[in-house]
This record gives structure tokens, sequence and C-alpha cells, in this order.
């Protein structure tokens, strides 16, 4: 029976065992990823509100980076929406709650790149907790309405899907604050909800916009006869269509506003075959055209605000392709003065603040602004860094660059690293338009960028002048097709390789200065997939976004340069192994493995270990399908194997192996980082600061660093720094409860880059790598009770320094300054004393380090090295420069010593002082302390310096010297030690004058 | 033997799927922190700890009476700095800030600091001081699932706390501090949890943004000089 009953225990353990993941992102514990930013330019802002109670606390919604919250009107921005979908539709505060914060996720401005959302959420705590509460299969919401004095009913407005038919779209309303929905306007599967007014001053009268439009990969569609203007008297119960005075049907997107002073004053602008700008002045029942300019007419389907100042009616606000307002009711509109400076065209959402109606918060596809006069001036809050990049890359520069394109921002350079951290002033623009790849020539002289449509430029960054390199149709070819976000690669085995696409592969030796056309057609070129120029609906609208049939991935295979791989957005796979003379198309081989056939291609990546190996993602959401498609082949494309796991989401944008460790890849999605160590059996969502739904759109391996880089299209670029111990990570580790990794040999000095001062460009700073490296070690669970230490010895086994540990699960980092421990300082003291807090650094050798976890020890070495690149010490000098630091550390200690000496005599002296003499000593000893050290500092800005002082000053001369000492300073030691030497002297003569007579 | 089967198997599934409510483990917290009889008994006590940081060491001492008044005193480099709080006045002097003299708490600050002046954990009181406890799920802390509390007072500040669901020790807390129209997040971890003589199990480490703070040692019921809580310099 016993036996039994343990046999039961066991296999219940056993059962836990097996039911927990092996590996979650928790195992990479502290590597934690640097976002870099920048704020420099930001990226698509979808909603900006603010609350009634506290006119400085703001909410933005971003098209690929969460939720972001201001509590000072936009001096400094938080994410505080994290661990959710970042795309972000619409964002509401109850009028009567104003804790409680709705957030509709998926931007419904429905560009090509728009993303998708999943629902909606609550948050009751101004946003620091957030509940899922439903329409979860909305993908788009375009606005949230709570009513203004019951905080239960809340309208939500649901364009739906962009790319299928869906049941969910149209108004949604909720009676119980979202805990459930009803549908309360509805036209067809193809038509959606775009935007809905509620009348303050009679809050039963609601309008809506209903809009019909569909995206295919190659096309888009605004209009059709689903699109229309709707009123409702009772609070959304039933509807009338509203035609008078307005525009033939069809119409395709309406934005409208009223005025909360006045709601029988609206403006509307309604997309149709003639698009224009209607007024109403009986509460929306009729409509009067009224002429209005190109810009506040543009782009319906993009520009869909427009706001009328909630004190004064006749102040309206149209954000479009650029700024206009109006101060007669929509009459007439000017533009802004650029005197505030540049603001980026492209607006989405205008929040006016209520009570100081001058102040206004524009978003845009650039960033936020803010303006203090009602618009006619702005200034730019570079502190949002939700650009939303394309591609990443590298170059090989000590520290290296990152190069990356934005949509609807260019393309940008900045450091890995710099002196004092990486700022808004590190970043140089290098490339205009829309950004997408922008790779680094091998000659670090030369960057290589494009804007949409394939227009690619050499651009040199001495001088940044640029030169157009895009190859030209010639006779015989068909019409290049460029995609949207043409591919520039260069060659992994080649770096002189650069490749270039349209639906023909284009190789130059030359930096573009010629090319070699070395495919036919690799796409499937099928006719009925270009009809660009038919694009848009109601309104024209090809943009090169649509461009279709087209190269979207080229990938040379780091093991042989006559190896490259080609991907089609139109689900074409070929490779060459003769650089071009022959092509294979594998893309009929793929579908058995379960990936829809024809799905885009979104990256290849050639295995650096297996010239047959090739790991493919596909995206298909452009067909309204959002799996995420990861394949793999081992023989050329033969066949392929699709690797799934329950972990992912999102449709999958890139695949990224890593360069030395074969079973540890990366893998990008529209919604989130995912990492495996196993080879790809077992997957878990990268957290580790990075938000864990992020778009990552691309990913990097530095070779030299080792540092992880991403692309994400919202969050603008994260760099893990050196990921060697995550590298390392294996089973053999993660099944011990402790492990200490071995530490890389540590270069001896005082990091590579001096301090830079403040950041004095302000906005987004994103700091340096950890500028000595760390000491790693693992944990398998957090540790909640027992120590965790580690002690530093050296080659003698004296204990140098003993360091806490943290306890977090997974790989800890832990950071020794490389020095032993300074020395003592002696109580009374009237100012911080530095000395108290540096040792010299210590001398090459090897080092013991102990790691104590509870009652257990572990124990490895490390190597310190002598920094060979500082041509300012060699290593006689280094260990003249250590001697001497030690040799003035001795005397600050003997310096301390006398001064506890003096203090303990005279608390003793004074429990007698009426003892003369125990006042006379007292006086003595108390002149000589003052000798010693400062005691009479009255003010930080008031330094006193004695003897301690100064020897503490060029202790830290030495402590931190990292050149060879100049005479003067080496002498002013002995001079020093003689001042000690006198002081001393003097203190044995009080001793010996007074021991015999005072009374202790 | 199939029905013990069953009933292990029933129990095992149990501690997987049992959804539990904030009150329930915050039960099981207080129990696990050493029960509210053993905290109890507690009036008074000297809690001395130090903050390393390169091999530079900060020491710390707090000197608490229960509900009264509590004294921390700080020696960093050879100078000695203290902070008081008593039930109607506070008084801090930190000479390491160029203070020459000791300076009075605003009333404010003050009022603020009186949840510090009780010894109790805040799950032993929240009843008692009207606060309101809600059980926000489980959070993912740094790759362990935890029990995530909130416990917000009558003035709506709100303290959230995450809990080790193995064994219901607090393992962050964090504050938002709004003061002179600034809003600041306050937290803290604490970890190297131990029973001391007294039956009451407290964090030995503790980390936030000021380093990582190690108590030596923890006297509880200690006889204190009640002068200590005014200020000299």
């Amino acid at each position: 029976m016993k036996k039994t009953l343990s046999f039961i225990f066991l296999a219940i353990c056993s059962m836990n065992t097996i039911a927990q993941t092996p590996v979650n992102s928790g195992m990479f514990g502290m590597f934690e990823a640097r976002a870099m930013g920048p704020g420099t330019m930001s990226g698509r802002i979808s909603a900006i509100v603010g609350t009634t109670s506290d006119n400085n606390i703001l909410y933005v919604g971003t098209a690929g980076g969460g939720v972001w919250k201001s509590t000072n009107a936009g001096s400094s921005y938080k994410p505080i929406f994290d661990k959710y979908c970042q795309s972000i539709g619409a964002i509401a505060v109850s009028p009567t709650s104003p804790n409680t914060v709705y957030v509709g996720t998926g931007e419904s401005n429905m560009r090509n790149s728009v993303s998708i959302g999943v629902g909606m959420y609550k948050s009751t705590d101004a946003g620091d907790n957030w509940k899922k509460i439903g329409l979860d299969s909305t993908e788009h919401i375009s606005k949230i309405i709570v009513h203004p004095s019951n905080d239960q009913i809340i309208y939500v407005a649901v364009p739906g899907p962009l790319w299928s038919d869906s049941k969910h779209r149209g108004l949604y309303k909720s009676t119980n604050g979202g805990e459930s929905w009803e549908k309360i306007l509805y036209k067809n599967e193809q038509t959606g909800c775009a935007d809905i007014l509620i009348d303050p001053k009679n809050p039963s009268t609601l309008f809506a916009s209903m809009w019909q439009f569909r995206r295919q990969p190659f096309s888009f569609n605004s209009g059709g006869e689903g699109s229309g203007l709707f009123k409702s008297t009772d609070g959304g119960t039933t509807w009338k269509e509203i035609t008078n005075g307005l525009p033939p049907k069809p119409f395709g997107r309406i934005a409208m506003a009223l005025a909360p002073s006045d709601p029988t004053k609206m403006v509307a602008i309604v997309e149709s075959k003639n698009t224009g700008l209607y007024i109403s002045e009986d509460g929306g029942n009729n409509w009067k055209n009224q002429s209005a300019t190109m810009n506040v007419c543009a782009r319906p389907f993009y520009f869909s605000t427009i706001e009328i100042d909630p004190l004064d009616a006749k102040r309206v606000y149209r954000p479009a392709f650029e700024f206009a307002y109006s101060t007669d009711g929509g009459y007439s509109f000017s533009g802004a003065s650029g005197e505030g400076g540049w603001v980026h065209s492209d607006m989405h959402t205008l929040w006016i603040n209520p009570s100081n109606t001058n102040v206004l918060f524009l978003g845009t596809d650039g960033g936020i602004y803010r303006s203090l006069d009602k618009g006619a001036t702005w200034s730019f809050c570079h502190n949002l860094p939700v650009g939303q990049f394309y591609h990443v890359s590298y170059d090989m520069q000590e520290p290296y660059n990152v190069y990356g394109g934005l949509q609807d921002n260019g393309s940008w350079k900045a450091p890995s690293s710099a002196p004092g951290g990486i700022g808004n002033a590190h970043w140089w623009r290098v490339g205009g338009g829309d950004g997408f790849w922008t790779q680094p020539d091998a000659d670090g002289k030369t960057v290589y960028v494009e804007y949409q449509g394939g227009n690619m430029q050499r651009v040199n960054l001495n001088t940044l002048k640029s030169e157009e390199i895009q190859p030209k149709q010639t006779k015989g070819e068909d019409k290049l097709r460029w995609n949207w976000n043409t591919p520039i690669v260069l060659g992994s085995q080649n770096p002189k390789n650069l490749y270039v696409g349209s639906q023909y592969l284009y190789k130059s030796t030359n930096q573009g200065r010629d090319w070699v056309r070395i495919s036919g057609d690799l796409t499937t070129n099928n006719k009925e997939k270009q009809k660009q120029e038919e694009s848009g609906g109601l309104s024209a609208d090809n943009t090169s976004a649509e461009n279709h049939c087209t190269i979207f991935t080229i990938a040379e295979s780091p093991l042989d340069e006559q190896l490259v791989w080609v991907g089609t957005d139109d689900g074409n796979i070929q490779y060459t192994t003769d650089a071009g003379k022959s092509w294979k198309n594998v893309s009929g081989n793929y579908a058995k493995s379960g990936i829809p056939a024809g799905t885009w291609v979104s990256s290849i990546e050639p295995s650096h270990f297996d010239k047959n190996t090739v790991y493919v993602t596909f995206e298909n959401h452009m067909y309204g399908d959002h799996q995420t498609y990861l394949a793999k082949s081992t023989d050329m494309g033969a066949t392929w194997t699709r690797i799934q796991h329950s972990e992912f989401t999102g449709f999958a944008h890139k695949i990224c192996e890593d360069l030395i460790n074969k079973n540890l890849f990366f893998l990008g999605t529209e919604m989130g980082l995912f990492s495996t160590l196993d080879g790809g059996k077992n997957w878990f969502r990268m957290k580790n600061n990075i938000p864990e739904y992020a778009l990552v759109r691309d990913i990097k391996i530095h070779p030299k660093t080792h540092d992880l880089i991403l692309g994400t299209h919202g969050r603008g670029i994260y760099i893990v720094d050196d990921i060697r111990a995550m590298r390392n990570l294996t089973s053999e580790i993660w099944d011990q409860d402790v492990y200490l990794f071995p530490t890389p040999n540590i270069t001896l000095n005082n990091g590579k880059m001096g301090w830079g001062g403040p950041d004095v460009s302000g906005g987004w700073y994103a700091g340096n790598p950890p500028e000595i490296p760390s000491i790693n070690y693992y944990l398998k669970e957090r540790l909640s009770t027992g120590k965790v230490e580690l002690e530093i010895y050296d080659a003698n086994n004296k204990l140098l320094q003993t360091l806490p540990g943290s306890k977090r699960k997974g790989i800890n980092k832990v950071f020794w300054n490389l020095r032993g421990t300074p020395p003592r300082v002696a109580d009374g003291s009237v100012k911080m004393e530095g000395a108290g807090f540096t040792a010299p650094m210590v001398l090459p050798g090897t080092y013991t380090v102990k790691l104590k976890v509870k009652d257990k020890e572990y124990s490895s070495k490390i190597n310190c090295v002598h920094d060979t690149e500082n041509k300012d010490l060699n290593e006689t000098d280094r260990t003249l420069v250590y001697n001497k630091a030690m040799q003035i550390q001795s005397l600050f200690g003997k310096i301390n010593d006398d001064i506890d000496t003096i203090r303990l005599y005279q608390t003793k002296l004074k429990a007698d002082s009426t003892n003369k003499n125990n006042k006379a000593m007292n006086a003595e000893l108390e002149k000589l302390r003052a000798e010693l050290m400062a005691t009479k500092q009255t003010s930080i800005f008031a330094d006193e310096e004695k003897l301690r002082e100064k020897v503490s000053k060029l202790y830290g001369v030495f402590c931190s010297m990292e050149a060879k000492p100049n005479d003067i300073q080496v002498k002013s030691i002995e001079a020093l030690e003689e001042e000690y030497a006198e002081q001393a002297k003097k203190l044995k003569q009080v001793m010996d004058k007074f021991k015999p007579k005072i009374n202790l | 033997m199939k029905k013990l089967i069953l009933s292990l198997l029933a129990i095992a599934s149990l501690n997987f799927s049992f959804a539990q409510t904030a009150e329930e483990i915050v039960n099981k917290h207080i129990e696990a922190i050493g029960g509210v009889d053993n905290w109890k008994k507690i009036n008074s006590l000297v809690m001395e700890a130090s903050i390393k940081a390169q091999g530079a060491e900060i020491k710390l001492t707090r000197t608490h009476l229960h509900n009264k008044a509590m004294r921390m005193d700080i020696a960093v480099m050879g100078m000695n700095g203290y902070s008081i709080v008593t039930q109607k006045e506070g008084w801090s002097f930190m000479p390491f800030q160029g203070q020459t003299k000791y300076e009075a708490m605003t009333p404010d600050d003050v009022k603020s600091s009186q949840d510090e002046l009780s010894i109790l954990d805040e799950f032993i009181t929240y009843k008692e001081l009207g606060k309101k406890l809600e059980f926000l799920g489980k959070d993912d802390l740094e790759g362990t699932e935890c029990f995530k509390l909130k416990l917000t007072d009558k003035a709506g500040e709100e303290i959230t706390y995450w809990l080790d669901p193995t064994n219901y020790y607090t393992l962050k807390q964090s504050q938002k501090v709004k003061a002179n129209g600034k809003e600041m997040e306050s937290v803290t971890t604490y970890s190297n949890y131990k029973k001391i003589d007294e039956g009451v199990v407290y964090a030995f480490s503790l980390g936030g943004d000021w380093g990582d703070t190690e108590i030596n040692k923890i006297t509880i019921n200690p006889k204190i000089d009640e002068s200590i809580f005014k200020p000299s310099n």
C-alpha cells in the first residue's frame, strides 16, 4: 500500500513537471531590451484623449506602439498597454468616472500597412490594469463614446475587417459598462461604422456614418451602397438615413463633427464622386455643400477627422494632409503657421482641452504636436518613441550603427552607444519619404536607402549626397513592378553583392553603379493582380502601396554566394545555385505542409549551418487569414515542415537563426517576438522589456557584439545587448537550480566612453550598454527565501568585494566594478568623502567569483586582462598606478584611524568635563582633528579642504587613472605623507603631554 | 484503492484549478508570515540594515514604536542623518544633501507618513483602516506568475502587491505617490524571507531604486528611549 501511494505521488509530481512549459522568457531573466527609440521622429498617432477632471492627463493611442499616458500635459509619456495588442483604434475616458478608460484595439486609418486589433479593453484605475471586454473579432475600431451622464452606456463604431467580409461590423452599444454588447446599426458584411457622434445636450440623439470599403493586396476600394449618414433620436434603437442636401450616393467614408456648444451646427466631409464639405445648421437634417480646398477634402479614407471647438461653434478644425482651421463655422479655412517648426503631414486625431480651448494636441503620421494658440503654431513632442520601422540593419563600426526605414518618416542612422548614452540628437536622417530597407555598405562610407515603390539611392554618409540607383525598364521587359517595401539586400556570404528586386532580380557588385538582371520574372505575373491604376474606389488612391506580383524578400546563403533565395508577395519561392543563371521554383511544395498556396513570402532565412536548410515565414493577412506561418525545409525546398506552436500570435514577418547556436531562433510577428532554444520544438513569447505583442518586423544579430537588434513597427528599435548567455542556455543548464556561467575575459578599463554630459537634446533617451561585462548566473526559480551573494577573490584568495546578487528567475546579471573594497571613513564628517566610494582597479590576473545561493556555493574564474588598445597606459605603468593608489589608500586609512582615536578620546574626556586637563586635551585634540579633516563645512557650496580631503582627492585621481601618472602627481603623494607625519607627530605629542594628567 | 487514487488526483488538480478569492490569498499570506497573533505581540522593533554598492556601505537603523513613532538613522561615509515621524510631527536631517540643521516635515508629509507608523503587515490592518482589497488576477512578474492584489485607502491612494503563489510572500509592491503635482511610482521588491525567534517572517532583502538593502538584525520589543523621537543635531 505504502509503495502504491508513493508511486501515485511520484506520478502526480511528474505529471506536473511535464505539464510545465520547459522554457519561457523568464529564463532570459535580466536580458532586457534597450528601447532605442528614437523620439526624434515618432510614428502614427491614432487617438489622443484627455480627461475633464485633470487636463494634464492624456491618453495616446498609436498605430503600432500601444497606449501611452502623460500626467503632465505631454512633458513625458509612459506606455501603459504593453501586455496587449499594440494597434490602437480609439480611446475614451468616462466623463463621469475619469478613472474609467476604454481602449478599442485595431487602428482604423485603413492604409495598406494598418495593423489589426483584438477587441475592447477597459480599465477602472486610470490605465494601471486592463480587462478585455469583448468585440474580439472586430479587428478595427474607429471610435468609442461614453454617454455624458450615464457611464454604463457606451457606443463603439466598428468599421470591421479591412481584408475580408465580416458580420462583426457595425455600431455597438453596451448598457452595462461593456459587460455585454448589442449591435444597433448594421448594413452588410462589407459595410462598417466609421464614425459616431452624440449630442451632449440631448444624448438620445446620435449620428453614425456607415462605410463600405475593402482592400485586396493589389487594390483598395472606398465606397459603395452600404455607406451613408444616419441619425437616431432614441439612443440608437431606430435610425433614419439623412440625405437632404448631401451629394448623390454612393458615398465613401464620412468625417463629421457637431458643435458641443450648439449641437444644431454640424460639418461633414462626405466622400463621393465629388467629395466635398457639407454644413448643417439644423442638427443634421438638412445639409449644404460648401466649397473647400483639396487639402480639406483630400484622401477621405485616411483623413477622417474634423473637430469643432467645445466652446465656440464657429471654430472648426480639419487635421488632414495638412492642418486647417476655420473661424466661421467651416465656410472658409486657413492653414497653420510654420513659426513653431515643421509639422508632419497626414493627421488623424485632435484633442482640444475643454477647459482651455487654446490648447490642442494633434496626432500625425509622425507623432504628437502641441499648440497653445488654437492651432496657429505647433511644437513637437519629441519624447514618444513609436516609430514604425520596416527593417533594421547594422554596420561593423566601433561602436556599430543601426539603420532603418520608417513608415512615412524616412530612413535613419544612429550609433548603438555614444558618450552619455543615445539621445534624440544621435539620430541622423539618411533618406526621405516612407523608409524601408536601409542598408549600410561594407565600405563604412555608404548606405543604400529607398522610398516607396523602389525609388532607391546610394548615399554618401559623409556628405549625405545621394545618387539614384534604381534599375530601369529596358527593351523587351515588362513595366517594372516594385513593391511598396522593395528589398535592398547585401550578400550574407559576400557583402559586396548588392541585390534589389522588382519582378526581376538585379545584382550589382559596384555599389549600384551597374546592375545585372540575373533572373526572369520570378513572380506569378498574374495580370488580374496588377490593376493598381483602378485602386481607391470613389477617390483614386494609387501610391505604389498596391503594387503586386513583386519580389519581397531576397537572401543569399551565408555559406555560398552562388545560392540565392527569392520570395514574392504572390507566393513564389525560387532559388538559384549558380548566381542567377538558372532558377528553380519550389512554391508548389509548401502547401502540403499546411500553408495556403500563393501566400506572401515575408522572409527567407537560409541556414548558417547547412546549405540545404532554409526557414521561411509567410503571411496571408491580406486574405483575412491571421495565422502564423513558419516553415522549414532541409532539402532545398522540395519538402516543407510547418512549425507551429500554441504560443504564436499574429502573422509572421521575420525568422532569424542565431549565428552560433543552431537551436536558437527568433520569430517576429505582427503580435510579438518569439524564441526557441531547442530548434523550434518549444517556443515562448519574449518579454524582457519588449511589449508582449510588439509588431516585430525585422530581427538581426550583430556578429561582433552578439546584440539582438529588433525593428518594430510602432516602438522603434530595441537592442538586447550581448546575448551570449542566452545563446549558451541549454537544457543541461536550465534543468539545474543554479548555474554560474563562465565570464568572458574582462578588459580592464573604465569603459570605452566618457560621460558626455547631460542629454541636452531632451526627448527619448536610450542609455548605453553596460561598460563592464556582467557576471551571469541562472536561477531556475525566483528566490523568495535565502540569500544570494557574490564574492570576488584575488589569486591569493583575499576577498576583494562582496556583491549582493539578484534573485530573479532566469539569467541574473551582477556587475563587479573590477575594484576592491573602498576604504573606511571615520565618523564625524561634515561632507561626503569620495574616497569611501572607490578603490583602485585590480591588476591583470585571474580572479575567483564565488556565487553563494542559500547554503550552496558555485565558483568560476574571471580573467582580467590589460587593455592593449589604450596606448596611454602600458602594463608597467598600470602596476605603478595601482601601487600608488594603494599607497594613498593606506595613508587615507592612517588618517582615519587617527581621527577615530581622537574622537574616542574626546568622548571619554567629555565624561569628566570639569577636569581642567580633560578640557585642555579635548581642545587640543579638536584642533588636531580640524587639521586632519574638514570640520567647519557650512554649505555644500563652500568646500573646506584639510589633509583628509586632499588625500581623498588625490586618491580619486589615481583610482580613475588610465594613463601614466605625471611626476607631480607622484610627488604630491610624498608631500601628503610628510604632512601626515607632521600631524601624527603632533598627535603623539598631545597624547604624551596629557595622558598622565587626564581622568578617563 | 481506486477511490484513493481518484481522491489523490482530485487533490492534485485542486492545487491548479481552484480559483482563490482575494481574502483567501490574504489569509494564506498572513499565515505564511507568522499569523496575526504573533504580529500583534510586537510593540516595538529595531532593525539594522545596510545598503551595499560596489563595496561601499550605507548603514541604516530603524527604531519603531508601533503606531507611535519611527526613527531612521542613516550613516554614510562618516556622516550621520536621520528622519523621525510621530503621530503629530516629523523631522529630517540629511547632511548628505547639504542640510546643516534638521528640518520639520510639512503637515502633509506627516499625514501621508502615518501608515508607516504601523509595524504590522498591511494585509493585517487593511480592514480596520477601511482599505479596499482587490484581486487583480495572476500576473507575470519577471517570469514568475504571481497573485496581484491591490489595496486602496480612503483617500484613493493605491498600493499593488505581487505575491508568490508557492508561499504567499510579497515579492514586489508598487505605490503611486502624488507629491507637489507630480506622480511618481515607488517600487520595492522583497526576498530572503526568514522567520525570526518571535515567530514572524520578515523579508531580509529589499530592492528599490536606491539599491539593495540587506537587513542584518531585527530586535523585537526592545526597550526604547522615547527621547530619540525628538530631533537634535
